[in-house]
């Protein structure tokens, strides 16, 4: 029961909560404004995280010029993404992402001279023999947790120090969504996405709205990527199992696919599952061995889907009229 | 030219065991809408039921998969009583329909991990017996899969052609308007494909599992693109496109193996040509290559 109290398992689930709540806004920009099922937005998360590994590592690039390339090779990859498969209606398209996705972990599964392969970033082949990526913005979230540890002494932790970087960069994107979604931009969208032809009738060009929203959503998977990277400091294909979207989206439909503001609870709620079923020590979890556990957290968010989507469609804060039927 | 039939049996094989699992999944979208993301997870289940039957228990090899078939098709339709009915009952959207099936395949791989075990897992039967033909190396296992896969074949599809409740299936597809006003039994349409897709889902599983020689929990759901990618290219919808999806799919997979492709496609890669076809057949041709009608893209 320690674990509970201690501030350092709320804090790595607070962490965790940003990052994945970064992902899931993606996604929510993408399904609820657009309509967009994109089932392949863990790829965006794989490129961008990969991306800063490989110019680190491999080509002594400065950490902060990676994440940007990482970034922007995140939007290359949802515009080529949906200049391919946009126009396919939206079941095919969901299956299409995926498929996008996993050659993207295929790409870098079987790339060992780049990527590592199977061991990941520790095995990306370096001129100076080390395979570590965060020195730099280490320096910086030891810096952070210098200044804290006069206030709060040895709870000052990096998990504190992302913390406190990534939870602002989060409040800030959800608020810039929801401004977004207040736009005359958004309106159109939402009128694409349950229906084609009334937007087009008054002369938008439906597919440049439907690719604008998925590379927009695809930056925030991108962004939420190098904060993965930077939290973990290790990356190994399968850290982007399509798995991984699935925890995106099931954030996003606890929180009521159109309501951007419930996201942060949602993602919280996301990080305590991940962060209990990973760490917490009590009856009955104590019986489980730590493979046993990863199993009980699919299970468990198998589990919260199936029973949103049955029992409350609209998730906790949405409301069931504004739900999107297709 | 020994390559040659080397990879064309291989594909053969493959090709019979993605037939299998695509028509089940292709049933299911034409009766009920739904992709089955689920449907990598109970090849999985099914391999495994046969094993704890027929290793653990040391039962009969047929009787096991008979059994597993049977679990299968049990639990298939559990899931439309407590789950399916009430989502189709709320008028659920794409959305909520995928991710409940997605649900279900995240809640089922536990499972089989908590009842079954995570260890590497080979059927009781002898994998090292080969024949020699033209140069080509043909595993006795295999050969009996591709003989006993392609019976199973043939029986599915004379069953949707010739059963009254296949007839029914194919009616209601096509329009479940008209086929329930003309006093098709739609409950009973719905059960039946579900059993059916049930029962292929262990059957294909467990002829992977041989053909594999060993298994792990994985081994369903790793191979779930490549049946879409089957599905997609034999027309989504259309049960004997699926077969042929599936045959056409297995060679393709195979072959790509071969010299005069880009010098030969590494074998690490196969999973990446399905999941190119599957890419390419949606862009160029998303009706399959059985579709006539004009889909609305």
């Amino acid at each position: 029961m320690e674990a509970f109290l201690q501030p350092g398992f709320w804090i790595f689930v607070l962490a965790l909560a940003g990052i994945y709540g970064i992902f899931s806004l993606g996604l929510q920009i993408q399904y609820g404004v657009g309509g967009i099922m994109n089932f392949g937005h863990v790829g965006m998360m794989a490129v961008s995280g990969y991306t800063i590994a490989v110019l680190v590592i491999k080509y002594q690039w400065s950490f902060w010029w990676a994440a940007l390339i990482g970034v922007i090779l995140a939007a290359f990859l949802g515009a080529l993404l949906g200049l391919t498969t946009l126009r396919l209606s939206g079941d095919y398209f969901a299956i299409a992402s995926i498929a996008f996705a996993e050659i993207v972990r295929y790409w870098i599964l079987n790339t060992d001279s780049i990527t590592g392969g199977t061991q990941g970033s520790l095995a990306i082949p370096s001129p100076n023999g080390f395979g570590g990526y965060t020195d730099q913005p280490d320096l910086f979230l030891t810096w952070i947790s210098d200044r804290l540890y006069p206030i709060i002494g040895d709870e000052a932790s990096r998990d504190l120090s992302m913390v406190l970087v990534v939870w602002p960069f989060f409040l800030l994107f959800i608020w810039i969504s929801s401004r977004l979604q207040q736009t005359s931009w958004a309106r159109v969208l939402r009128a694409t996405r349950e229906d084609d032809d009334v937007p087009r009738s008054l002369g938008k060009n439906v597919f440049r709205f439907r690719l604008q929203t998925l590379i927009i959503g695809s930056v925030f998977g991108g962004i939420a990527g190098v904060f993965w990277a930077l939290q973990f400091a290790l990356l190994a294909p399968e850290d982007f199992l399509r798995i991984v979207t699935f925890y995106g989206w099931m954030i996003l439909i606890l929180a009521g696919s159109t309501r951007v503001k419930g996201l942060f609870v949602a993602a919280i709620f996301f990080g305590f599952l991940y962060g209990a079923t990973r760490f917490l020590e009590f009856w009955p979890l104590s019986l489980l061995s730590s493979p046993e556990r990863a199993y009980l957290r699919v299970f468990l968010i198998g589990f919260v889907i199936v029973l949103l989507m049955v029992k409350r469609p609209q998730g906790l804060f949405g409301k069931r009229q504004e739900m999107v039927l297709e | 030219m020994s390559d040659f039939i080397q990879y064309f049996f291989n594909g053969l094989v493959v090709g019979c065991i993605f037939a299998i699992a695509a028509v089940g999944i292709s049933l299911l979208y034409s009766v009920l809408r739904l992709v089955n993301f689920a449907a990598g997870d109970f090849l999985t289940l099914g391999a495994f039921i046969t094993y704890f039957l027929s290793v653990t228990l040391e039962l009969n090899f047929f009787f096991s998969i008979i059994m597993s078939m049977v679990a299968g098709m049990a639990i298939s339709w559990f899931l439309e009583l407590v789950l399916w009915r009430n989502l189709r009952r709320n008028k659920a959207g794409t959305l909520a329909l995928f991710l409940v099936a997605t649900g279900v395949a995240l809640m089922l791989r536990p499972i089989i991990q908590f009842v079954f075990g995570t260890e590497t897992r080979k059927f009781n039967v002898d994998i090292l017996k080969t024949y020699d033909f033209l140069g080509a190396r043909i595993p006795q296992t295999q050969l009996l899969v591709l003989l006993f896969a392609s019976a199973s074949i043939l029986t599915i599809a004379l069953f949707i052609a010739k059963a009254r409740i296949g007839k029914d299936m194919r009616a209601y597809a096509n329009n479940p308007g008209l086929a329930s006003v003309s006093g098709i039994n739609v409950d009973r349409v719905v059960i039946a494909t579900w059993l059916i897709s049930g029962a292929l889902g262990s059957l294909a599983g467990v002829f992977q599992g041989l053909v594999q020689g060993q298994f792990n929990n994985s081994m369903g759901e790793s191979l779930l693109l490549s049946f879409f990618a089957a599905v997609v290219l034999g027309t989504i919808g259309d049960a004997y496109g699926a077969l042929a999806g599936g045959l056409l799919l297995g060679l393709i997979m195979e072959l790509s193996q071969l010299g005069i492709f880009f010098g030969g496609i590494p074998s690490n890669y196969k999973p990446v040509v399905a999941f190119a076809t599957l890419v390419l057949v949606l862009l160029f041709k998303p009706e399959g290559i059985f579709g006539y009608r004009a889909r609305k893209v």
